[in-house]
């Protein structure tokens, strides 16, 4: 559905894109991860065709991004909306703005509003709303035509418990109809719960891509004894399970404290996401 | 299900969608202006005010003193006007919201037409109240030829929108933006002889006033009150070309959108 290859974008000295590929599957949900300024938005930007890269090919469905226009739902990373519009004025407007009419619109009105829990604020005006609110609005103005190709720049940034949740079901049950969606975040617990395929991005490039548990696989854990409660023996190793029976084995004196570390989601993020600067 | 097939409307189809669409945008922006009307309002009401007390001054310095002060502050505070129309766009930046719209199906002509047409019929509609004010209370005759009349003021609030929409493209904050129209309408309306008569007016700037947008607004709306056409069509001839090269400029500006760094 959505194709890029070896996209190039540069800001004066900034390299902001430097080589960025990432394909993406009809019905596949890929979360971008990767430091801040890793390039993440500028990808989104280009797909959406706000701007240009310098170098580099895009395909949406086939096409480019300028022959793409409202096929592409794009929530962006800040919020964009009109202050003294309300919410289901917003509503109205990006609907009728794809085309839907009269009972279609109010379908897909209603439907998002119970989805993303706008019921209790729709007739309210977007500047008067909570932060998680309003990124529930915007998530819905971008969600409202069922496009093919979803772009939902960090959905979640500043949202509650309830709000993460919605949102979480709203993208699966798309990825479900077929949707492809580039789905950015800074918290990796969503993409495990999306089961969505994890492409790290780091200083313009992605530099790894793959489920959670292939990506996972191969970081070091950690095994951590205590002998006497004084005497401690920590051990890095790939295979946590295997090492703590081969030590246990091996060990000649009582043991206070048996500590076992997996590989966690932020050994992998720690591992693959940091910036070459920091 | 989802809506993306590869469907392509016929001409007649086409266009239903695209006067849909662009009445979606005229509806929003309509709401925008209606829920924020106080520079409207007193660019309204602030040369009503002034008509009244400055014209028995008019009267007895120049000749034909009621159609002047009329027209003058008219173009006067329709020029204070393009700050209107440099807001709402730009406030479509500072918002983020004009690429959102560049996203959505509707292509940038339908975004400009959506987004300037509210604002031009406001501009209209502050002309034609301030000279239907000017006719029922100042005393300025009721013109002969009115679709003359209508015709300049469309002329003229083209032209103001046109370069509002040009502002709004190139600064970069709210505050260029009304240095630029507060001190560019002044000097602009003055100089074209909209506050002061041009005759009263010293040498120099009798002669800049030929390079004034307002000097050419005040020379068509005077003749157009006057029944003159043919008096009215240079001017217009004029405005239009000002207001084509502005527009222009602004369409292509706004279409390319700004990126990021785009404000202050
Ligand atoms: N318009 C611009 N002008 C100059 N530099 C820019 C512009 N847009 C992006 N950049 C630079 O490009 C780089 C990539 O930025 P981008 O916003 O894509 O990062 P990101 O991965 O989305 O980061 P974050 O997690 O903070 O949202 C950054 O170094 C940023 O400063
Ligand atoms: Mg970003």
């Amino acid at each position: 559905m959505l194709q890029a290859i070896d996209l190039v974008k540069r800001y004066g000295p900034v390299l902001a894109l430097d080589g960025f590929s990432l394909s993406v599957a009809a019905g596949e949900i890929v979360g971008l991860v990767g430091h801040n300024g890793a390039g993440k938005t500028t990808f989104v930007e280009i797909v959406s065709y706000l701007i240009r890269q310098d170098s580099g090919h895009v395909t949406i469905d086939g096409r480019p991004p300028s022959a793409s226009r409202g096929r592409v739902g794009v929530a962006p990373q800040h919020i964009a909306l009109y202050p003294s519009v309300t919410v289901r004025e917003h509503l109205n407007l990006f609907g009728k703005l794809s085309g839907l009419r009269r009972a279609a619109l109010d379908s897909a009105i209603e439907e998002l509003t119970v989805a993303l829990r706008l019921g209790a604020f729709i007739d309210r005006r977007t500047a008067a709303l909570s932060g998680g609110q309003q990124r529930r609005v915007q998530a819905a103005t971008a969600l409202i035509n069922r496009p093919g190709l979803l772009l939902l720049d960090e959905p979640t940034a500043g949202a509650d418990l309830e709000t993460r949740e919605a949102m979480l079901d709203v993208v699966k049950q798309r990825a479900g109809d077929g949707a492809a969606i580039v789905y950015t975040t800074h918290y990796l617990p969503e993409l495990v719960e999306l089961q969505a395929t994890i492409a790290v991005a780091r200083n313009g490039k992605i530099i790894a891509r793959g489920t959670y548990d292939e990506l996972v696989d191969g970081l070091p854990g950690e095994v951590r004894l205590i002998h006497d409660n004084e005497e401690e023996v920590r051990v890095s190793t790939t295979q946590p399970a295997a090492t703590l029976i081969d030590l246990l084995g091996r060990a000649e004196r009582p043991i206070s404290t048996i500590e076992v570390y997996n590989p966690s989601l932020d050994d992998l993020y720690r591992s693959l996401a940091v910036s070459d600067a920091s | 299900m989802l809506l993306d097939t590869g469907y392509r409307p016929g001409p007649t189809a086409a266009l239903r969608e695209s006067l849909y669409r662009i009445r979606a945008l005229a509806n929003n922006n309509t709401l925008i202006r209606l829920r924020d009307p106080g520079q409207t309002i007193s660019y309204v009401v602030m040369p009503m005010v002034l008509m009244l007390v400055l014209e028995p001054l008019y009267v007895r310095a120049v000749e034909g003193g009621t159609t002047k002060v009329v027209t003058g502050l008219l173009v006067m505070f329709s020029v204070f006007a393009i700050s209107i129309a440099g807001n709402a766009i730009l406030a479509e930046r500072t918002w983020k919201t004009w690429d959102r719209l560049r996203v959505s199906r509707a292509p940038a002509a339908e975004l400009l037409i959506g987004k300037t047409l509210p604002i031009y019929l406001v501009m209209v509609a502050q002309q034609t109240i301030l000279l239907v004010y000017g006719c029922l209370v100042i005393g300025l005759p009721i013109p002969g030829n009115i679709p003359l009349v209508l015709g300049s003021i469309l002329v003229w609030a083209f032209t103001l929108l046109a370069i509002g929409a040009l502002l709004a493209a190139i600064v970069r904050s709210h505050g260029e933006l009304s240095v630029i129209t507060d001190v560019g309408a002044l000097t602009l309306s003055s100089l074209g002889g909209a506050l002061v008569p041009l005759s009263l007016m010293p040498e120099w700037a009798q002669a800049a006033a030929h390079l004034s947008p307002g000097y050419w607004a005040l020379s068509m709306l005077q003749a157009a009150v006057a029944g003159d056409t043919a008096g009215t069509m240079l001017p217009a001839a004029i405005l239009l070309g000002i207001a084509l090269v502005c527009g222009a400029f602004a369409i292509r500006r706004l279409t390319r959108g700004w990126g990021r760094g785009g404000l202050l």
